[in-house]
Order: C-alpha cells, then structure tokens, then sequence
C-alpha cells in the first residue's frame, strides 16, 4: 500500500466545491508535484491535508492508518503526519530563528529543551543558517526566512512534507537557494507533495506530477508525460502556456 | 522694565513642589492603568462582541473621544451629586481622566487586536499548538509588540493632561504651583521650575519605556 493514499477527497468554501474527489497516491520517498491554473484547488488540497479545511467527503491514509479529521482532539494527530510550509514563509516574527524551530517540538511535543535545540541547530546547519540562529524574521532575506520555514517543519519529523508554492514570494535571486534546501531534503527520501510554478525545477525532482483544474485531479504522470506528451488537453494547453516562455 | 528672576525666593518650596510631582505621577498611572482596562475590554467588545455591547461602547468612545476632558470632569464633579453621587475633587479627576483614557485607549487596543496576523495562527495550527498555547506563544507577545508605543506615548500624554485637576483643587503639581505663585508673586520662577519638573516626569517615564521596548519587544527608537 502506498505510504500516503487520498480517496475521493471533497472540501468546500462556504457553498463553493474547491476540491471535488480527488484521488492520489504516493509512495514513501516519492517526490509528488501538483500544478495546474490558480484557483485550480493545489493549495486547497495541501490545506485539507494538513487540517486548516475540514473535508466533506472521502478518505485519507497515511502509512496504512486512516487521518481523522472530525474532531480537534483528532486534528492534533494530523499534525504529527504532515508539515506545511507555506508561500508567505508565516514565521513567528517574535521568535529567533532558533526559536521558530525549537518552539513546536518543545511546547507540543513536552520533548527535552537540551536535545530539540541540538536537533533544532543541526536542521539550521543542514538548510545554510548556522549563522543567522539567533536572527529574527525580520532581519533576515526571504530566502532564510523560507528556509527557517522549511527546518521548523521538519523538527517536527513529520511522515509527509507539504511545501506549498515555497519560491513564488521570494526575489529571483533567491529561489535557487530555497530549491537547493528542498533537493537537500529529497536526497534524505523525503516524502513530499510540493505545488510549485517552477516548471525546470518540477521536472527535475518530481517522479510524479499531478495536474489540477477546477478543483479537479485532472492527468497525473511522470514529468515526461505531463510536459512533453500530454494526454488531455486541458493539460497540454496549461503546459503550451507556462512552457512558452 | 528689566525683570530680574530671583528663584532666592522660590527655593524653600521645591520639596513642596515635588509632593505636588509624586501626586501628578500618582494621577496619570491610576489614570493610565484604569484607562488602559477598560479600553482592553471595550477594545475586545468591538472585535469579537455582539451587536448591542459593541454599540455601547462606540457610543461611549465617541462621546468621550468628542468632548473636551475638562467638562467631563465638570459633569462629574458637579452634575452628578444631584443624583446623589458625591465625590471628592481628587476622584471625579481620576474618574474622569480614567474614563477619557479608557476612549483613546479603546481605540489604540482595537488597532493591536486588527494586527493580528492570521497566517502566524495558522502556522501555529499546523505545528499543533492548542488554541491556549496560540494565544500565549503568537498572539500575545505580538499584540503587546504592537501597541507599546502608542501606549506610551499615551502615558506621556496622560503625565501632562494631570494638571487639570488643579483647576478642581486638587494640589498636584500644577496646583502647587498656583499656590506657590499665589504667596510669592514669582510667577516666571516657580512656573519655570514646575516644567522642569514636568519634563523630568516624562523624561524618566519615556527613558524607563524605552528601555522596555528595547529589551522585551525589540522596539528600536529613540527617547529624543
């Protein structure tokens, strides 16, 4: 069975569908990428998993287990599971970056101050900013600041790491050493489900790409399918589009 | 006609004149504290309240935010006892001052509360942290961030908007000051020396905030 499986998954804002049975499977180590339009549903999907939307309909599995997302006292196991990384980098801006990663495994885990900041500076070191530990947000580029983002979702080991669209924030300049960080991370066999516009780099780390419209799963296949030899052409046209230049 | 200042004369009264700066200190922290809960509440009624309590306390923002301090004072001190409540010059002051905060206060709060920063809670959500521990660890520590500086300046004003109350009676510094020029005739001398003593009040007051700022909310600033 794969490491993480999504049945027929529905969500809804307000009276709108934004996510209407998607299914998707992806297994432990695979590198999954989801793009398509914006307004297509990607970050929906990501935010359904993670548990800031509750689903209305169907199933999600992570390692055999089904996710609950019914109740609070259930939500917080979610959270074990998955980690996001948002576009907007979203760090507490009264933190250091030390803190940033420390502060989850620390107040909700209960786990020891000592070993979560030995763990915490060895994820700094690993994403680049074993200099700017003590940094605040605010005194960083958006570039650490993203990979501060990324080295607190990871202290809190999560099975799935969802990364949604983590470079189109930041300067030009500074997404490469955001992509860096991320190839960094699926040498180590990270599980990831990234939605992402950089195409080249999509190509490159995905064994898998998932194409989304109107909420809709609409072709999945590996990067040479979806790039060079779509089979639907809702997917060819979105790919002429971003291809083009 | 050449003025010659003899502050010979004004000297023996300095000490009475701090008395009079401990009073006005005394003023603008009750004033300040009373003022600074009660725009916390009205702050938190108009962000998260229903209807009819956020329609009382706009009503009592605007009304005190629109009329001068000195006739709320007046209706406090005068008016009121003809419905039977009587109260000294020194508490219809602090009454006055502090329901007057509490408005500007309100105001200053509800700006912090629409600070809030959604993502930062969601980011917490994700990480796992109970809505208690969002609160404690994000919210907070970036409300208390936010608003420090307008609080302290409102302290500031607070400090100068005390010497009203000499005109009820109340021997604070300003009314200190009147007496002193009511025995002495040294007007320019003793009037010079209480702003010096009004200028120390809110210089150690904006040195001891700033070095708060600095130290606990990364405030960077300057007292001057």
């Amino acid at each position: 069975m794969p490491h993480l499986v999504i049945e027929k998954l529905s969500a809804d804002y307000g009276a709108t569908p934004v996510l209407i049975d998607v299914d998707l499977a992806v297994e432990r180590g695979e590198i999954v990428a989801i793009i398509g339009p914006s307004g297509s549903g990607k970050s929906t999907l990501l935010r359904v998993l993670t548990g800031l939307l509750k689903p209305r309909a169907g199933h999600v599995h992570v390692a055999g287990t089904e996710v609950n997302y019914a109740s609070a006292e259930a939500l917080r196991k979610v959270r074990d599971r998955f980690a996001i990384v948002f576009q907007q980098f979203n760090l507490f801006q009264n933190m250091t970056a030390l803190r940033n990663v420390t502060i989850a495994p620390t107040i909700v885990k209960k786990r020891n101050a000592a070993e979560v900041e030995r763990e915490a500076r060895e994820l700094l070191t690993k994403v680049g900013l074993a200099h700017r530990i003590d940094a605040y947000p605010d005194e960083m580029s958006g570039g650490q600041q993203q990979r501060v983002a990324i080295a607190r979702a990871l202290a809190l080991k999560p099975d799935i790491l969802l990364l949604d669209e983590v470079t189109s924030a930041l300067d030009p300049e500074l997404v490469a050493e955001v992509l860096d960080t991320i190839r960094l991370l699926a040498q180590d066999g990270m599980t990831m489900l990234i939605v992402s516009h950089e195409m080249a780099f999509v190509r490159e780390v995905a064994s898998k790409v998932v194409f989304m419209a109107d909420g809709r799963v609409v072709e999945v296949g590996p990067p040479a399918q979806i790039f060079d030899a779509p089979e639907t052409t809702r997917c060819a046209d979105f790919v002429r589009r971003i291809l083009r230049h | 006609m050449a003025y010659t200042l003899q502050f010979g004369q004004v000297t023996p009264y300095l000490g009475y004149l701090a008395g009079g700066a401990w009073l006005a200190l005394q003023l603008a922290a009750i004033g300040f504290v009373v003022g600074w809960a009660i725009g916390l509440v009205c702050a938190a009624i108009l962000h998260y309240g229903p209807w009819l309590p956020r329609k009382i306390v706009r009503a009592y923002v605007v009304f005190f935010l629109n009329t001068p301090l000195l006739v709320q004072i007046f209706f406090i001190y005068f008016a009121l006892p003809d419905w039977g409540i009587v109260l000294s010059s020194f508490q219809a002051v602090v009454i006055g001052m502090s329901l007057n905060a509490g408005a500007y206060l309100t105001e200053i709060q509800r700006a912090g509360f629409n600070s809030i920063r959604r993502e930062e809670i969601e980011a917490a959500e994700t990480l796992g942290f109970s809505r208690l521990q969002s609160i404690r660890h994000v919210i907070v520590p970036h409300i208390c961030k936010v608003l420090f500086p307008p609080l302290s300046n409102q302290y500031i004003i607070l400090t100068m908007t005390t010497s009203i109350a000499a005109i009820f009676g109340v021997e604070e510094l300003t009314g200190r000051t009147y007496n002193i020029n009511a025995q002495t005739f040294r007007a320019l001398e003793i009037f010079s020396i209480a702003a010096l003593y009004y200028v120390a009040l809110t210089l150690v007051a904006s040195a001891a905030l700033y070095s708060i700022g600095r130290y606990f909310f990364r405030i960077k600033g300057k007292v001057f």
